[in-house]
């Protein structure tokens, strides 16, 4: 077996020699939060959408710098009603060398549909048509304003490839492990708990740009002291968003830069509002008043100009539809939260909150000293709990097995309000990382539904703002502050799309797209 | 008078003895002489945070803006309560254990010996990581953990000194005018063991408070806000080389603490050994 292993090795390192280039080639090395989902169809979190984004397209892309769509691996499109009808490009291949046709983009949508993971709830209700080799149609049940929107999180899957490799009904193990999509990148190797290998693809139908980086390493679970020693010692390039305050604004005075992208979500602390005491809303509400936002955002400045955030207005961030205007910032209010605590129907002194942070967010346990400190001035216990990521997405979907108090970031997938809003609360997704408030409010189903199928901006406003009023009013969430995500990163590489506004798409991890990156030196 | 000469003849046991008394003496006294006597609780003060030492905060403060000179006081306190209780706990189990297999022998021996033999051959960092990774991890359960795998060591060497003894001269002449067992084993047998368990005591401390210490580092020991040295250690890590003041303070507390146990343990076996 040692024999074999090490005959390959040697065949697979002889075969490297003669194929490497006379060119040196350019490496981009970066690192996310494992795991790394490799399945677009299972896509959720910022290392799946890096991912995805590279190996796989989408009919459209967000307009880079401003709002609306371009088309991407659509031609054109049409609205009319209740029916989308795409025409496809007809220069697009896979990576396999296999055309892109219409019957791609069915299988993909209903393989979504069908395994029911990731964001396919942006979908249910859709039903898709090839009309022919290049135009597909999807027909929606009810009126869904953001839908195209909603197709930057379509990615298209190589139907006759995947069937080829496997025997599974949609091919869960072959995705699972191999990229089977159009993207500007290949897999080149895949270990979603340590490392993915990407590798530029020739046959991009866009092309790639020589100066975009030739090979990258995304690398999952590294130590901040880890990442902050590689990029001082020039081994490591985009450092993750998760790195402590502290340690970003270390690497940038070493002379990292700092790469932005604007925030289209919040940083949340969850209550989980099945959970006594936290099914009371004035328990809730004790506790979203006493909470101090303006040291959470001091908690967030990294320097002078670099912040990971901005004060919180409610529910939804400041820009988006419906959101509270900048100046009415969230404060804390700690005679009103005693009066609701007065009023809730649970003892204070029985309580035992239990709040939790993800293991691979530092900063999220200085929030968790935070909220603990704030607590008890309403004389209200609490406990700290440390979860890793993995840990924590597993059990919050069971109301009983999520923690009192759940600290998260989301942000809109799509960049519309309805994909940051409906996932978090309505009563009929199931329970995600996205929704540990596991919530169940008639009225706020109503807003979200009525923001969702709102056919002029002006009436989709006017709901989310409903929405709005009526989610601070019963306060299944402390909304903690706006969140902008900043990296830092070395100068050997240069991010138009998360250094410059006007290249900005507003759709997080779209900033990764390594095709636009540029790799100096 | 004699203990103390000899002591004195060794002045590294000094130092060991030095050590352990002045860190009783703080864990003891903590309330009083730290110089932030509430930040061993929920308390945040983020103008102050991660500040390198100063004449302001001896050792720096962390994250949160708390006096890390205070919370090592107050993690000694864990510590030591951690090391007595888990000492306390351990050293008669180990030793009515190895008493037993060593003065009965037979079957007895045998079977309680084996047991040992399984409970020593598993590492005992591993031991104690399996049974908190089942357990909450409180203080308690931590303490739990630990004693778990100490007390075999104990019974190991009591075992090895009752064998040797039950063959000497008082035991048999004990057992000829007829004394039970019990009363040999504790009262003709034990003696002769106390002064071998007490030094292991005093080694043991020192490693007792670096297995607990390892298991807060990796988030199975006692719970923020309580200060602990080996949690301390381990959050101060991540912001290394630049906040080096978070980890290596906690790092150098668990390193005098053990140092002096050891250096005083030494020392005893010295003295305990004369005396014999």
């Amino acid at each position: 077996m040692m024999n074999k292993y090490s005959l390959l090795t040697s065949a697979l390192l002889a075969a490297m020699t003669v194929a490497a280039p006379a060119m040196a080639e350019s490496v981009l090395r970066l690192d996310e939060v494992a795991v790394g989902e490799l399945d677009p169809a299972k896509a959720s979190d910022y290392a799946d959408s890096i991912l995805m984004f590279n190996v796989y397209d989408t009919l459209v892309l967000p307009q880079q710098g401003g709002p609306g769509h371009t088309p991407h691996l659509a031609a054109s499109w049409e609205n009319d009603g209740a029916t989308y009808t795409f025409t496809l490009r007809d220069d697009v291949k896979f990576q396999s060398g296999n055309p892109l046709r219409a019957e791609d983009v069915v299988y993909s949508i209903e393989r979504m549909q069908a395994l029911g993971a990731g964001l396919s709830y942006l979908f249910a209700g859709v039903t898709t048509a090839a009309v022919d080799e290049n135009t597909v149609t999807f027909t929606l049940e009810a009126p869904y304003a953001p839908f195209v929107a909603s197709l930057v999180r379509l990615p298209i899957v190589d139907k006759a490839l995947i069937e080829a490799n496997s025997d599974e009904e949609w091919g869960g193990d072959f995705l699972s492990a191999n990229a089977a999509g159009t993207g500007a990148y290949g897999v080149r190797s895949h270990n979603p708990q340590e490392e993915t290998v990407m590798t530029k693809s020739d046959s991009y139908f866009l092309g790639v740009p020589d100066v975009a980086p030739d090979t990258v390493r995304l690398r999952y679970g590294l130590e901040p002291a880890t990442v902050r020693t590689l990029i001082a010692q020039g081994e490591h390039d985009i450092a993750s968003q998760w790195l402590p305050p502290e340690v970003i604004s270390a690497l940038a005075k070493d002379g990292a830069q700092l790469l932005t992208e604007a925030g289209t979500g919040g940083f949340y602390f969850k209550m989980n509002t099945t959970k006594a005491p936290l099914d009371d809303v004035n328990c809730r509400l004790a506790l979203s008043h006493a909470f101090d936002y303006s040291t959470a955002i001091q908690m967030i400045a990294i320097n002078d100009e670099v912040s990971a955030g901005s004060p919180s207005t409610g529910a939804i961030p400041v820009g988006m539809f419906g959101a509270n205007s900048a100046n009415m910032q969230m404060s804390q209010d700690l005679d009103k939260a005693k009066e609701y605590l007065a009023a809730c129907k649970y003892d204070a002194a029985d309580m035992n909150i239990e709040v939790s942070w993800i293991a691979e967010v530092p900063l999220e346990e200085r929030f968790a000293l935070l909220m603990q400190s704030n607590f008890s001035q309403l004389g209200i216990k609490s406990e700290i709990q440390k979860m890793p990521w993995a840990l924590f997405a597993e059990q919050v979907s069971k109301p009983e097995n999520t923690p009192h108090i759940s600290q998260l970031f989301v942000n809109a997938v799509t960049g519309d309000p309805d994909t940051l809003l409906y996932g978090m609360y309505h009563s009929s997704t199931p329970g995600t990382w996205q929704s540990p408030e596991h919530l169940n409010d008639a009225e706020v189903d109503q807003h979200l539904v009525a923001g969702r199928s709102a056919s002029s901006d002006a009436e989709r406003t006017e709901a989310y703002s409903a929405l709005n009023a009526r989610l601070l009013a019963i306060a299944p969430t402390i909304y903690g502050f706006d969140r902008q995500s900043v990296f830092a990163a070395s100068n050997r590489v240069k991010v138009p799309a998360m250094s410059d506004a006007s290249q900005a798409f507003g759709l997080d991890g779209m900033g990764f797209s390594f095709r636009l990156m540029e790799m100096v030196e | 008078m004699r203990t103390l000469r000899i002591l004195a003849r060794n002045p590294l046991s000094v130092v060991g003895l030095v050590l352990v008394l002045l860190i009783i003496f703080a864990a003891v006294f903590a309330q009083y002489i730290v110089p932030y006597p509430t930040h061993n609780g929920s308390v945040i003060d983020f103008a102050f945070a991660n500040k390198p030492p100063s004449a302001r905060n001896w050792f720096g403060t962390d994250l949160v803006g708390r006096d890390i000179f205070s919370r090592i006081i107050y993690a000694y306190q864990i510590s030591l309560t951690l090391g007595v209780v888990v000492l306390a706990v351990a050293t008669p189990i180990g030793t009515i254990i190895g008493l037993l297999a060593g003065y009965v022998g037979g079957w007895v021996e045998n079977v309680l010996m084996r047991l040992v033999d399984i409970f020593l051959s598993i590492p005992p960092l591993v031991l104690a990581i399996a049974m908190m990774g089942v357990l909450e991890p409180t203080l308690t359960n931590a303490m739990l953990a630990v004693t778990v795998v100490w007390w075999p060591w104990y019974a190991r060497l009591v075992y090895s000194i009752a064998r040797a003894e039950r063959e000497e001269g008082y035991v048999l002449a004990a057992e000829v005018i007829g004394a039970s067992a019990v009363h040999i084993s504790f009262r003709e047998i034990l003696p002769n063991c106390l002064p071998a368990i007490i030094t292991k005591m005093t080694l043991d401390m020192g490693f007792v408070i670096i297995i607990a210490s390892s298991l807060s580092f990796l988030g199975l020991g006692v719970q923020p806000p309580t200060p602990d040295l080996g949690s301390m250690v381990a959050e101060g890590a991540r912001y290394l080389p630049d906040s080096w003041w978070l980890s290596v303070f906690p790092g150098l507390a668990i390193l005098v603490a053990v140092f002096g146990f050891n250096l005083l343990g030494d020392g005893l076996r010295e003295i305990l050994s004369v005396d014999k």
